[in-house]
């Protein structure tokens, strides 16, 4: 605690105000003298500025005493230059008056009168106020601010201030934005001098190899290591001395110039050799001496600051910086402690392309195996974190191979302990099931790093909405060999259990992962011993993969895992066959789907029924299920099943059952009503009306004419979270448009040819109309960039063109809209000259106005 | 002697090497090879977009049998790798001269 009074306890002064102010005017010039004394003999140096400064804060105290009262505790610190006591002549005086709650009225008074004294006097007063709320957007404050503050210091005042203001935020990040910021003004002070400390009248303060230089390179040390200026090759000493010669030489500029002045002009370089003794016969010599002097120590203050630059660590994170050979702790002590930090470690050195450090890597060793696995991720921001960890980019086989390494990942995930080392021997395998499974991330990593362009897995991937659940589902897929390599692919897929519920994954990717790992060697079995010419052999891997998502996450994990058993057995050959099979299936899952339709003898129709809620009947059910396409139930949970159930029982014609839920950034609305002319495009233009960018839905109607219609999208131009009435708005449009009393199209007009004016498609739309693959519909696939009403313009053409659409699959990757319909026209199949002229008008649509 | 070259489907290669195992034909070569035949490929759709697939994945099998048993091998792959429909595959008999053992450099009539 500081033991300054408190400008309460001392305000009252006795003395008459102009007495006060000739003795402070009188203590002022004193302190003045006493420098430019120094100065003048040549001795106005580092102790000279010292004394001075100290001066200076007893009249900076004295105006404090006298300022009057404030409503909450304050602080006054001296800032930049003032603050390292290297107080000038006609220095500014830069000061923090900092309070510890927010301004009120009496508190601007104090400020004011602690201010005025100080400009009545002729001082250049650089001020900020702030409260120490204001730390907490420390990171975001201005940036010159942020390094004059590495010099704070308290000069009255409460001095537990300044820690309360700058312990509100996260400091790494502060000196992270600082060390960028100091970068950026150096480079761009020293490029006003052409980069070059060789100048004949040298700027002192701003030239390269001055005191800005010799300031930054000491910021930068404090900022990341304060011994790092020990390490250079210029050493302290010279730096110190560096600093001593500069600062004299300054105040020789200010005392001779009688202002702010810091060029050493031809004439004040004279001046300054008399002043400092330099011997000579003749003024020419004597600068001669003085200029060399100033160009070696410029020379080293250079130099300094260039390797300040060049090796300086650079804080990274909470406790982590960057140094020499990668990412380490700052405080080991406080990270052993920590175990929740760790990933951050691990996190920081994949940013960051480069290892971690051999120092922290022995400290996650020693100290890994006193933690359980919840220790390290105890949090929900922690648990996402890990998965967001795991998304597949360059670096993070190594980093993962690190913390293997170092016992990490058997802690973290424990199922993992079970194959470290673990050597099974068969004919392909070339390495442990540890460093397979490893291996199969590098695989996948490779392929992140190929880019969509670069072959047909890797679009695969970069198509993938959650590519951290392929990851978890590689570190899984062998584990199960830990216990029995036979059944392995089962066991596995119960151990996903247990790191599902510790990492808090919803049942859905719970679902996921076990699927991956249960059936992470059928797709190899299927591609490669299986005659995929065979249609049924097809239709029954489509029915074990069921959706798209998981074929792609299967096809991509079995890619990565064949090419992780040894270099030599991914062939072409076998990525031929695996890539047909993918197709072959894909083409199964998104075309052939609508003619393998529910019945109420299906195994599955039981299953659901059975575990029914008390409000609706078994019967209910298999009547709501019966004529639905199978993959409806694949693509839906039980209580989405039932949900739908509910809602369609007695559903009278022109009655409609809309509802919005939210997961995350998206949203999905489902409708259930009975079909109608342009239904679907009304759905998908009540949504681009309100500027939603539709991203996935799937569109059923059943023979008895039941339409059960969802879509996912996201609130692009977000209106639902502006709006507290959106929803209802959203809902009650849609009812309108259905029910007639509102034209979507007319509505949409305008939007529609603002949108299609921005419009510049990337790749030319893709239309493809089959009549050959499915008995009873036409199936229309278009491939096009996605823009808004992009779904809506396609299915009103549809409709324009006398179709019925009867089931839709919707999906966006990317750029890209995947979109394919199921349509009739009258009941039947499209004629031929229907299909084409249907082709004509799509391709007229999605190619938009000449 | 005989050399017997199969080009057959990928997923029949276990079959065929369960039937020669039957006549005692152990040794073989099995390579991947890619190609076609009268089928000349297909055209394959995904995404709405037509791809040519010309070059289809079989598999090669190659044994050298004595001209004793040639028939029975042959037959025994046919029987094995059919399935009736275009792309089953083709084999090739081919008369071998003379081998010889790499290992003792023992010539084999």
């Amino acid at each position: 605690m500081s033991e300054s009074p408190t400008p309460a306890a001392s305000a009252s002064s006795g003395a008459p105000e102009r007495d006060v102010r000739a003795v402070r005017a009188a203590r002022l010039e004193s302190a003045r003298r006493e420098l430019a004394e120094a100065t003048a003999r040549g001795e106005g140096g580092r102790l000279a500025h010292r004394h001075y400064s100290q001066r200076m804060d007893a009249f900076v105290q004295e105006l404090f005493a006298a300022a009057g009262s404030v409503t909450s505790s304050v602080g006054i610190f001296a800032l930049g230059g003032y603050g390292r006591q290297e107080l000038c002549l006609h220095s500014d005086i830069d000061l923090l008056v900092l309070f510890a709650a927010p301004l009120e009225a009496g508190d601007e008074k104090f400020v004011h009168a602690l201010l005025t004294p100080l400009w009545d006097f002729g001082l250049t007063v650089g001020h900020h106020v702030r409260e120490i709320g204001d730390g907490t957007a420390l990171d975001r404050d201005n940036a010159e601010f942020l390094l004059a503050l590495t010099d704070a210091r308290s000069i009255v005042g409460d001095a537990t201030l300044l820690d309360r203001f700058m312990g509100a935020t996260d400091m790494a990040r502060v000196a992270a934005r600082a060390l960028a910021e100091l970068r950026a003004l150096l480079e761009a002070r020293r490029a006003r001098f052409n980069d070059t400390l060789y100048q004949l009248e040298p700027d002192l303060k701003e030239s390269p190899g001055g005191l800005r230089d010799l300031f930054a390179a000491q910021a930068i040390a404090k900022l990341t290591d304060p011994t790092l200026l020990s390490q250079s090759s210029v050493g302290p000493q010279a730096l110190d001395d560096a600093e001593e010669f500069l600062l004299r030489l300054r105040a020789i500029a200010h005392l001779e110039s009688k202002r702010h002045q810091n060029v050493l002009t031809h004439e004040l370089q004279e001046r300054a050799a008399d002043a400092m003794g330099y011997p000579g016969g003749s003024p020419r010599e004597r600068v001669e001496r003085l200029m060399s002097d100033y160009f070696r120590h410029a020379r080293a203050v250079d130099r300094a600051l260039r390797w300040a630059l060049r090796t300086g660590v650079t804080p990274v994170g909470p406790n982590l910086v960057r140094w020499g050979d990668g990412v380490r702790f700052v405080d080991n002590r406080q990270a052993a402690a920590r175990p929740e930090t760790w990933l951050a470690l691990f996190q920081a050195a994949l940013d960051l392309e480069c290892t971690v450090s051999d120092d922290a890597l022995t400290l996650v060793r020693q100290h890994a195996g006193h933690f359980t696995a919840d220790q390290f991720v105890p949090t929900p921001a922690t648990r996402a974190a890990l998965l967001r960890f795991l998304r597949p980019r360059p670096g993070l086989y190594a980093r993962l191979s690190e913390m293997h390494e170092a016992g990490l990942l058997g802690q973290l995930l424990p199922e993992f302990k079970g194959i470290n080392c673990r050597v099974v021997r068969d004919f392909y395998h070339k390495y442990t099931v540890d460093e397979h499974t490893l291996l199969t991330i590098r695989n996948l990593e490779r392929l992140a790093e190929a880019g969509p362009e670069k072959g047909r897995f890797a679009r695969l991937l970069s198509e993938m909405e959650s590519p951290e659940l392929l990851v978890l589902a590689l570190l899984y897929h062998d584990v199960g060999k830990g216990i029995d390599v036979d059944d392995h692919s089962a066991i596995g897929a119960r151990l996903v259990g247990g790191v599902a519920a510790r990492l808090g994954l919803g049942d859905e990717d719970r679902a996921l992962v076990e699927f991956l790992v249960g059936q992470h060697l059928r797709m190899s079995f299927v591609a490669f011993r299986r005659d995929t010419e065979d249609p049924e052999i097809v239709r029954q891997f489509a029915q074990v993969v069921g959706v798209e998502t998981r074929l792609k996450m299967l096809c991509v994990l079995t890619w990565a895992d064949v090419g992780a058993v040894s270099p030599e057995t991914l062939t072409p050959w076998k990525e031929e066959l695996l890539w047909r099979l993918y197709v072959d299936t894909y083409n199964h899952l998104t075309v052939a789907y609508g003619d393998e339709v529910i019945d109420s003898t299906q195994a599955a129709v039981a299953e659901v029924a059975a575990s029914r809620p008390p409000d609706v009947t078994a019967t209910e059910i298999e009547e709501f299920l019966k004529g639905l396409p199978r993959r409806y139930l694949q693509l839906f949970s039980r209580e989405a099943v039932y949900s739908h159930a509910r809602r369609s029982r007695q559903l009278s014609p022109g009655a409609i059952q809309t509802w919005l839920e939210r997961k995350d950034q998206e949203w999905a609305l489902t409708v259930i009503t009975r079909d109608q002319p342009f239904l679907f495009s009304n759905f998908s233009g009540v949504l681009s009306l309100y500027g939603m960018d539709i991203l996935r839905g799937y569109a059923f109607t059943k023979p008895d004419g039941l339409v059960v219609d969802t879509f996912h999208f996201s609130d692009q131009e977000r209106f639902l979270a502006l709006n507290h009435e959106g929803e209802a708005e959203l809902i009650r449009t849609i009812e309108h448009v259905v029910g007639g009393r509102v034209d979507v199209a007319a509505r949409l007009k305008r939007r529609e040819e603002g949108a299609l004016r921005r419009r510049l498609p990337r790749f030319a739309p893709v239309v493809h109309c089959d009549n050959d693959s499915s008995p009873r519909y036409t199936i229309v696939e278009i491939v096009a960039e996605n823009a808004l009403g992009l779904l809506y313009r396609m299915s009103r053409a549809m409709s324009e063109s006398g179709c019925e659409v009867d089931l839709v699959l919707i999906s966006t990757e990317g750029q890209r809209a995947i979109d394919v319909f199921h349509l009739t026209c009258g009941g039947h199949k499209l004629s031929r000259p229907q299909h084409e002229a249907l082709t004509a008008n799509l391709q007229r649509v999605l190619e938009g106005p000449s | 002697m005989k050399l017997i070259k199969s080009i057959v489907r990928p997923n029949k290669v276990d079959d065929v090497k369960s039937a020669l195992e039957k006549l005692h034909i152990s040794g073989m070569t099995v390579t991947e090879v890619r190609g076609h035949g009268k089928q000349k490929g297909h055209t394959a759709i995904y995404r709405g977009q037509e791809y040519n697939v010309s070059l289809l994945p079989k598999m090669e099998v190659e044994v050298v049998v004595p001209d004793s048993i040639a028939n029975d091998a042959i037959k025994a792959i046919i029987e094995a790798a059919r399935t009736g429909e275009i792309g089953d595959g083709r084999v090739f008999v081919i008369p071998v001269h003379e081998s010889y053992r790499i290992r003792t450099g023992e010539r084999e009539v």
